[in-house]
């Protein structure tokens, strides 16, 4: 009988559930569009990290349900954790979908045109974008920029001299060259092509004082508080 | 020109992102009405699907070339079902009262696409305008996934949809997006 004190065969147990269901949530979300662009650009190296993300969304499942179990003590806490548990393993199931779709790569690009027709075509689409040396985005991290806020486009993944990172840390920087993979609108595709190329001038935006920041967030709290009653109020009519 | 698979195979897709949005959207707000759209969002997909493979079919006939291309897209197909299909597991965690877990609600606002309600002011750049003509997620960085009016709700609102003082929005982006949205949907701000 194996020690039950040895988890040793489990990742990420040092981290709490509400981590958890973040990295879950967060991975469920970037895999799709790392799935798709490596159809696009027909990238081996992404449907790699694809692959690499849905190893590691399994780790993430077998670790909430232990530390869910653990911390289950009442019928309450039981129905509650049920419901968390489904929704880990609906993320779980949205990764291992964009782990099917990048297997698609073996077949030949010719035979998948339909593909890359449609995400031409989506709401959101992606589009990869190269940094000119000119551009006021140079030099600048992500969080600085502030990119999706200014512009609606997420990043998914930057390719440099080095190679590829996938899901950029907000502290990364821009550099002359990058390619950037970025999901949005059109229209917010093409304002960051604009920044990107150095044809428009990035504005940057104050940054609030941790003062201002914290008054905001708690303003912003109190009105989601409010309009979350709202919605919820009137629904009981 | 857009061959008819195309178009209900982009309709499939677009769906099923939508789907995760708002099944997340319904999670956060423990919502059943946004949940069981996402049910209802499901069904028609199912019948989507079908007609994409009665099309499949077809065109398989009349090409024989085309085999493999069939088999990919009904590949692609089942993937997206996939996803579709666990949006619709996330709605049914709501739909069944089971989404009561503080934790859901904080991780959902701890991710890095993160979620907000706003109300569009009378005084609002937004009210009388649709959503294309002031490019609202390309200057704010916020998508909008439903619009609250009164009891109804729009789901999945276009460019063409015209929003009015009073309207509830939820929308989807970054954390840091979040502030300046909601000044530019209740009024406090008035210029982009």
């Amino acid at each position: 009988m194996s020690d039950p004190d040895d988890i040793s065969n489990l990742q990420h147990v040092d981290m709490s559930v509400r981590e958890l269901l973040t990295e879950m949530k967060d991975t469920s979300e970037v895999i799709v569009d790392l799935a798709y662009a490596s159809l696009m650009y027909n990238s081996d190296n992404m449907a790699q990290k694809v692959r690499d993300l849905e190893d590691d969304m399994d780790d993430l499942k077998f670790a909430i349900r232990y530390k869910a179990l653990l911390s289950s003590r009442t019928k309450e806490d039981a129905r509650q954790l049920s419901g968390l548990l489904e929704v880990a393993s609906a993320a779980d199931r949205i990764s291992n979908a964009a782990s099917d779709i990048v297997s698609l790569l073996r077949f030949p690009p010719e035979k998948r045109p339909l593909i890359t027709d449609i995400l031409l075509e989506s709401d959101e689409r992606i589009r990869m974008i190269r940094v000119k040396p000119e551009s006021t985005m140079v030099g600048n991290t992500i969080e600085r920029l502030a990119i999706e806020a200014n512009t609606g486009c997420k990043i998914i993944a930057i390719k440099n001299r080095h190679g590829w990172t996938y899901d950029p840390e907000y502290d990364m920087k821009i550099r002359a060259n990058d390619d950037i993979v970025v999901r949005g609108t059109d229209d917010g595709a093409d304002l960051l092509t604009q920044y990107a190329a150095g044809r428009k001038e990035w504005v940057f935006e104050e940054t609030p004082t941790e003062e201002q920041a914290e008054q905001e967030a708690e303003e912003n709290e109190r009105e989601e508080e409010q309009l979350s009653e709202e919605l919820r109020g009137e629904d009981e009519e | 020109m857009k061959s008819k698979l195309e178009a209900m195979f982009l309709e499939l897709k677009d769906t099923s992102e939508m789907m995760v949005d708002l099944a997340y959207s319904s999670l956060l707000y423990d919502n059943v009405e946004i949940a069981e759209e996402v049910l209802s969002l499901y069904d028609r997909m199912e019948e989507l699907s079908e007609r994409i493979q009665d099309e499949i079919v077809q065109v398989s006939r009349s090409m024989p070339d085309e085999v493999a291309r069939a088999v990919v897209t009904t590949r692609l197909m089942d993937s997206i079902l996939e996803i579709a299909d666990a949006a619709r597991s996330i709605a049914d965690v709501v739909v069944r009262g089971l989404a009561e877990h503080p934790v859901l609600a904080l991780s959902i606002r701890d991710s890095d696409t993160t979620m907000c309600l706003a109300k569009v002011g009378t005084e609002s750049i937004l009210a009388g305008k649709t959503l294309g003509e002031h490019s609202l997620a390309t200057n704010t960085g916020m998508f909008v996934l439903a619009v609250r009016r009164e009891d109804d709700y729009i789901f999945g609102p276009g460019w063409d949809t015209r929003l009015e003082a009073g309207d509830i929005l939820i929308a989807r982006g970054p954390e840091d997006a979040v502030s300046y949205f909601k000044d530019i949907v209740d009024g406090t701000r008035t210029e982009f």
